[in-house]
This record gives structure tokens, C-alpha cells and sequence, in this order.
């Protein structure tokens, strides 16, 4: 199911605050974190997500490619939760400089860009 | 509700969303803050009888929600969070702005994947996939709810209540699941719980005891949720000054089954209920012990990824052991498709920008059981068969 996709998006690398510990994370932690089921890292950190606007490319490529799951299916999820009170929503953020900005300013946070090249004050996990 | 007896609730609140409103200015926004809202007006036409104001055989505009939702985590395991509700729906709801609910969680054991909390304060209730969020547009599968499950006629009594909530969650190699186990005292003093459950608007007051309510959910590795939520009511009826009714006993039961299975874009949702309500010690009304049904299948197809076709049928008799109504005919001389709704609903969905959506539906509706007792008063008015339609906008922030 191709027609949900824009087709030009690049694969997203995934970005990190380099206080979070290791060089790898599983797809199904992944998927938890931005399904707001996994909050904390495994040193008991609490994990700070940011994401791109629901219709950025980068963001569709994330969401089906790294998570299994279609943007509306996350936003779904995210308004359950935020608007009973059960959890935090992502904080949305409008382009990938302000992501790189932020994620780099966060402790604790997580995010993804177009590239899979690392920046100053960046880690890149590798999706295992 | 009375405006005093929540205005301490409200000022709490109101400077809780100040405090975070001008951290949201500074462009702080700090993830420990999280402001977010809502406002959707409708337009209701119908034939034959009326949903949320005078919409038979013209147009009703009586149909506002709006919303601003606060949240702040002063602490990792302490979050703080509420709503404040505008709502206006036909006579059945004209009380305008109201506090939705305002409550504290304190998730006191927390690991990677593992949470248990508390959460206390004037709580939302768990009871099946939508109601704690039923208020917020973008969050149901259509402009309406299944009326069966979610009944609007008694939508006081699921929205929230004072009360504590035990919960907790773990995610899994076999999936995700979680559970809520509370205690509350829900709201039944108003008109359309009155309709619901004692046949018409009654001069005395019913006052709700403690209740019990329970949910399991489980989201399961191949995208398919099983949840079970259990509700057990009571409820004591103080007659008025003239009433025809004495101090009876009310009391709902009720074990909700919903499974939902996710396909690639196609979402398929099932909720079962047969909900007990008996009825004791009320004089002009006879004791009675009613087993309801209330079920409804649907399908949502994201067949773009602004577009959701929903196709839903929803069932429901307000007694499983007289489904025609024949009974309740020949024993009250009222007629019997107040005792049934079957509803073909089809709703088309556009998300026209990620924070405006423009939706429309079809209902065709056999039977009155779930028509709005304020819109509709006269019973023996109201018609066996009846469409509607209906449009909605909402913008979100």
C-alpha cells in the first residue's frame, strides 16, 4: 500500500541526545517509545520525543518504514492518551534544523532526520 | 452541575493552564508542559423526529464542542492534567462550559516498560475504546458515536467522576496490556439520565453511590486489542416534593467485550454489552430486572492518506427478552420501537490539513430506543423510521 507514502521521502536515520546510553535500538522499543508505552531508557532516564508535522515526508518515511505504522494510526494513539491524561504527546517540531536543535538541547531526547549523518552534540542509533 | 460546586476545581485549573499557557509563549515549550484544544461545529438534518435541536426537516446548527486540554508533569512520576468542555447538543445538553475533569497521577513504580500509578482527582472513566476521549472529534470513528454503547442520552454518568484509579502497564513479547481497577461516584442527577433510566424528566434527584469499574486491555504483536471493562452502578432516588415516585434503588451492571483488529489501512472494531439495570422500591414504577443489549460492528478503510470511509451497524434493545418491543406495547400502551434502534451508518472523513477535519454521515435508523428524551418529549410523536444526516468541521491547536 504504496499510495499513503510519498514516494521521493529518504529513509530516516534515528537521533538521539548523547546522554542516552548504547549504539543500537530494537524495533520493537522503537515502536514503544512512539507509541508512548516505553518512557523510560533503560538507565531510568524518561525518554523526551519529538516528531515532524503529521504530513512532513520525513515523518511518513519514519512512521511506515521504521515503525510499521501510518501517521494517522500514531496520531490516534497520541490523542487517546494525551487527552485522557495517561501520557504526554510527542512534542511536534516544524523542521528537521529544529529537530536536530532540540534533540541536541534535550537530555533524554529522541528523534530522527532525512540523513543518517551525525552532527555535533547528536548520536545516531542504529535500528536493530 | 452547579457552578459552586466545582468553582475551586476551576480556579485550580484555570491557573494550571495559565502557568503553562505563558511557558508555551516563551517558546519554552518545555516537555514537561502540553497545551492542546479543540472547537467543531455540526449541522444535523433529519426526517421524521429530531437529534440535537430542531433538525426535522431542516437544519440544526445546535451541535458546538470545544475543548482546551492542560497538562503538566511538575515531577518524572507526577503528572497533572485536565479539560475544560464547552458543549452544546440540542435540549439534551445546553450547560455550556463545564470542568471536563481534572486529575493527578502518580505513577509510583516505573520501569523501561513497566508502570504502575494512582490517579485521583475528578477522574475520566475507562469504558470501552472511545469514551474517555469522546468529546474530542478527531479521536471518534465518526461524527457520532455508536449510540448502543456510548448512549449520549446517559453520557453523564461514563464522562468522568470524582473518585481513585489504580492502573498500570507493560509492554511485552506477547504485546501490550493494561488494567484499571476504581472506585468512583458518577453523576446521575441529570434530565437525560432520568429519561434513560426512569422513562421520563422526575421531580426528585438520583444520587449515585460508590462504583466499582474495571478494565483489561491487551494490544496483541499482531495489531488486534482485546479489552474487557466492567462496571457495577448504584444509585438512590430522593422523590421530590409531589412526585408519583418514592425512594427507590437503582443499579446498572455492565460488562463491555470490545475487539478491534488493524490492518494495513483497514481498521475493523466490534463492542458487545448487556448491560443489567434493576429498578427497586420506586411505587409507580414496577421493580423490575432489564438485561439491555447494545452492539455495533464497524469498518474504517484509510483509503488516502487524508480519507476514512466508515461503514458501522449498531444495534440496540433496552430489554434482550422483548427485542420487538411488543411486550412493553401491550403492558404501557407506548409505542414499541421506543424499545429498539437498529442504525446503518456510513461517514466519510478528510483531514484537509493535520489540524482541520471536514466529516460527513448517513444514518438510517429503525426504532427510537437511544432518540434524545429532551428533543423528542412527546412519545407518542416520535416515528418508528427515521434518517439523518450530518456535517461537522473541526479545527484542533
Amino acid at each position: 500500500m504504496t499510495i499513503l507514502l510519498s514516494p521521493l521521502a529518504a529513509a530516516a536515520g534515528i537521533i538521539v541526545h548523547p546522554s542516552v546510553e548504547g549504539r543500537s535500538i530494537s524495533i520493537v522499543s522503537l515502536r514503544n517509545i512512539y507509541t508512548l508505552r516505553q518512557t523510560l531508557w533503560p538507565n531510568h532516564q524518561p525518554i523526551v520525543i519529538f516528531v515532524l508535522p503529521d504530513d512532513h515526508p520525513v515523518h511518513e518515511a519514519f512512521a511506515k518504514e521504521k515503525l510499521g505504522l501510518y501517521p494517522y494510526r500514531l496520531r490516534q494513539t497520541w490523542d487517546r492518551l494525551s487527552f485522557s491524561g495517561m501520557a504526554s504527546a510527542p512534542i511536534e517540531v516544524k523542521d528537521e534544523n529544529e529537530m536536530q536543535a532540540r534533540v541536541r538541547a534535550t537530555p533524554g531526547a529522541i528523534g530522527y532526520t532525512s540523513k543518517d549523518t551525525g552532527h555535533d552534540g547528536i548520536k545516531i542509533l542504529r535500528l536493530e | 452541575m452547579t457552578a459552586s460546586r466545582f468553582s475551586g476545581w476551576n480556579k485550580l485549573l484555570l491557573s494550571g493552564l495559565l502557568v503553562a499557557s505563558s511557558a508555551w509563549a516563551d517558546h519554552l515549550a518545555d516537555s514537561r508542559y502540553h497545551i492542546q484544544g479543540f472547537a467543531a461545529q455540526g449541522l444535523i438534518g433529519s426526517t421524521n423526529n429530531q437529534f440535537f435541536g430542531d433538525s426535522r426537516d431542516t437544519v440544526s446548527a445546535d451541535f458546538t464542542e470545544a475543548g482546551l486540554h492542560g497538562s503538566w508533569q511538575p515531577l518524572d512520576a507526577l503528572r497533572l492534567s485536565g479539560q475544560i468542555l464547552y458543549r452544546r447538543a440540542g435540549e439534551s445538553d445546553q450547560d455550556g462550559v463545564r470542568l471536563d475533569y481534572v486529575q493527578a497521577d502518580w505513577q509510583f513504580y516505573q520501569t523501561e516498560v513497566t508502570r504502575l500509578g494512582l490517579k485521583l482527582g475528578k477522574v475520566k472513566l475507562p469504558y470501552g475504546l472511545y469514551n474517555e476521549t469522546r468529546d474530542v472529534p478527531f479521536t471518534r470513528p465518526g461524527i457520532l458515536l455508536p449510540q448502543s454503547v456510548y448512549v449520549d442520552n446517559s453520557r453523564d454518568l461514563l464522562l468522568a467522576a470524582p473518585g481513585v484509579f489504580l492502573h498500570g502497564a507493560s509492554a511485552q513479547k506477547y504485546g501490550a496490556t493494561d488494567f484499571m481497577l476504581g472506585w468512583v461516584r458518577p453523576d446521575f442527577d441529570s434530565e437525560s439520565v432520568d429519561y434513560s433510566f426512569l422513562g421520563n424528566v422526575r421531580p426528585g434527584r438520583l444520587k449515585g453511590k460508590g462504583t466499582l469499574g474495571a478494565r483489561l486491555r491487551w494490544d496483541t504483536p499482531t495489531d488486534t486489542t482485546l479489552m474487557l471493562t466492567y462496571a457495577d452502578a448504584k444509585a438512590d432516588y430522593t422523590p421530590g416534593s409531589i412526585d408519583a415516585l418514592a425512594a427507590g434503588t437503582m443499579q446498572f451492571r455492565n460488562l463491555l467485550a470490545t475487539v478491534q483488529q488493524r490492518f494495513d489501512t483497514v481498521t475493523l472494531t466490534a463492542e458487545y454489552g448487556e448491560p443489567r439495570l434493576d429498578l427497586r422500591g420506586f411505587g409507580a414504577l414496577p421493580d423490575t430486572h432489564r438485561v439491555i443489549q447494545a452492539a455495533y460492528l464497524q469498518g474504517e478503510w484509510r483509503f488516502h492518506p487524508a480519507w476514512e470511509l466508515m461503514l458501522r451497524h449498531d444495534l440496540f434493545h433496552r430489554d434482550k427478552h422483548d427485542k420487538s418491543g411488543r411486550r412493553f406495547e401491550a403492558a404501557t400502551g407506548l409505542p414499541a420501537h421506543g424499545m429498539f434502534a437498529r442504525d446503518w451508518t456510513l461517514g466519510l472523513r478528510w483531514d484537509a490539513t493535520p489540524s482541520l477535519m471536514l466529516r460527513a454521515e448517513y444514518h438510517r435508523v429503525n426504532g427510537t430506543g437511544w432518540l434524545p428524551g429532551p428533543d423528542n418529549p412527546d412519545f407518542l410523536s416520535r416515528e418508528q423510521r427515521w434518517n439523518m444526516w450530518l456535517l461537522q468541521a473541526a479545527y484542533r491547536f
